[in-house]
């Protein structure tokens, strides 16, 4: 399953959180266009340093299906950031 | 014994808990896990599915610092995946480089295959350093 919801919190110096609620898919569907570019570039990419492009598109797309569960969390006495993939 | 029973005593010893609440602790973990007959097969153990990197600096004092990773299985296995369209010409820059600092690891002969026994393997993983400072914790949950 890909990820659905990517959640960034940065708690600053105050002690406040700053909370950030990425949705992947309407964020993919929104960069789309240059998701695109970037595919076709990375295909570029393959054929210059000939790795197989079939096998590269299907690691990304296993990594990213790998990527739900994923969490990140790093305190630094009263800065933390944390990041989790669900 | 087991490694529940282990991190009960463990904690005992750290004095993180007194001796009523290790064993409430460890009667608990007896009503769960009863003593299997003997000639009975086990249950099998769930596969852990996450690696756990904990690193506690600091833990005592007034600003602790913490990092906490925890980190899909499946994940690490799609990077070695990934890692296996590295071309040849590229793997043996980097045995060069490698070598030229006095590490002579040939990566060429680390095969995809190789990783994934150690990523299965890595079930049973715990690593824990205790320093007056800082704790770190390896494990697979």
């Amino acid at each position: 399953m890909i990820p659905n919801l990517v959640t960034v919190r940065y708690r600053r110096h105050d002690g406040r959180w700053l909370r950030l609620y990425v949705p992947v898919l309407p964020v993919v569907l929104v960069l789309s266009p240059l998701l695109l570019l970037a595919v076709l570039a990375g295909l570029v990419a393959c054929f210059v340093f000939r790795v197989s492009p079939v096998g590269a598109l299907r690691g990304a797309g296993q990594l990213l299906w790998a990527l739900p569960g994923t969490r990140i969390e790093i305190h630094d006495g009263q800065t933390a950031v944390r990041l989790s993939v669900r | 014994m087991n490694e529940q029973r282990r991190q009960i005593l463990q904690m005992l010893a750290e004095g993180k808990i007194t001796a009523d609440e290790a064993e409430r602790l460890i009667d608990a973990l007896e009503r769960e896990q009863p003593e299997s007959p003997s000639g009975a097969t086990a249950r099998p153990k769930p596969r852990p599915k996450y690696l756990r990197v904990l690193v506690v600096e600091n833990p005592g004092g007034d600003e602790p610092g913490l990092v906490n990773v925890r980190v899909p299985l499946n994940l690490l296995r799609a990077g070695v995946r990934l890692a296996s369209l590295i071309p040849p010409q590229a793997l043996s820059r980097v045995n060069d480089e490698l070598s030229k600092s006095g590490v002579p690891i040939d990566l060429t002969e680390l095969k995809p295959q190789h990783i994934e026994d150690l990523i299965d393997q890595l079930d049973d993983l715990t690593v824990d350093v205790d320093d007056r400072d800082t704790k770190v914790q390896v494990f697979c949950e």
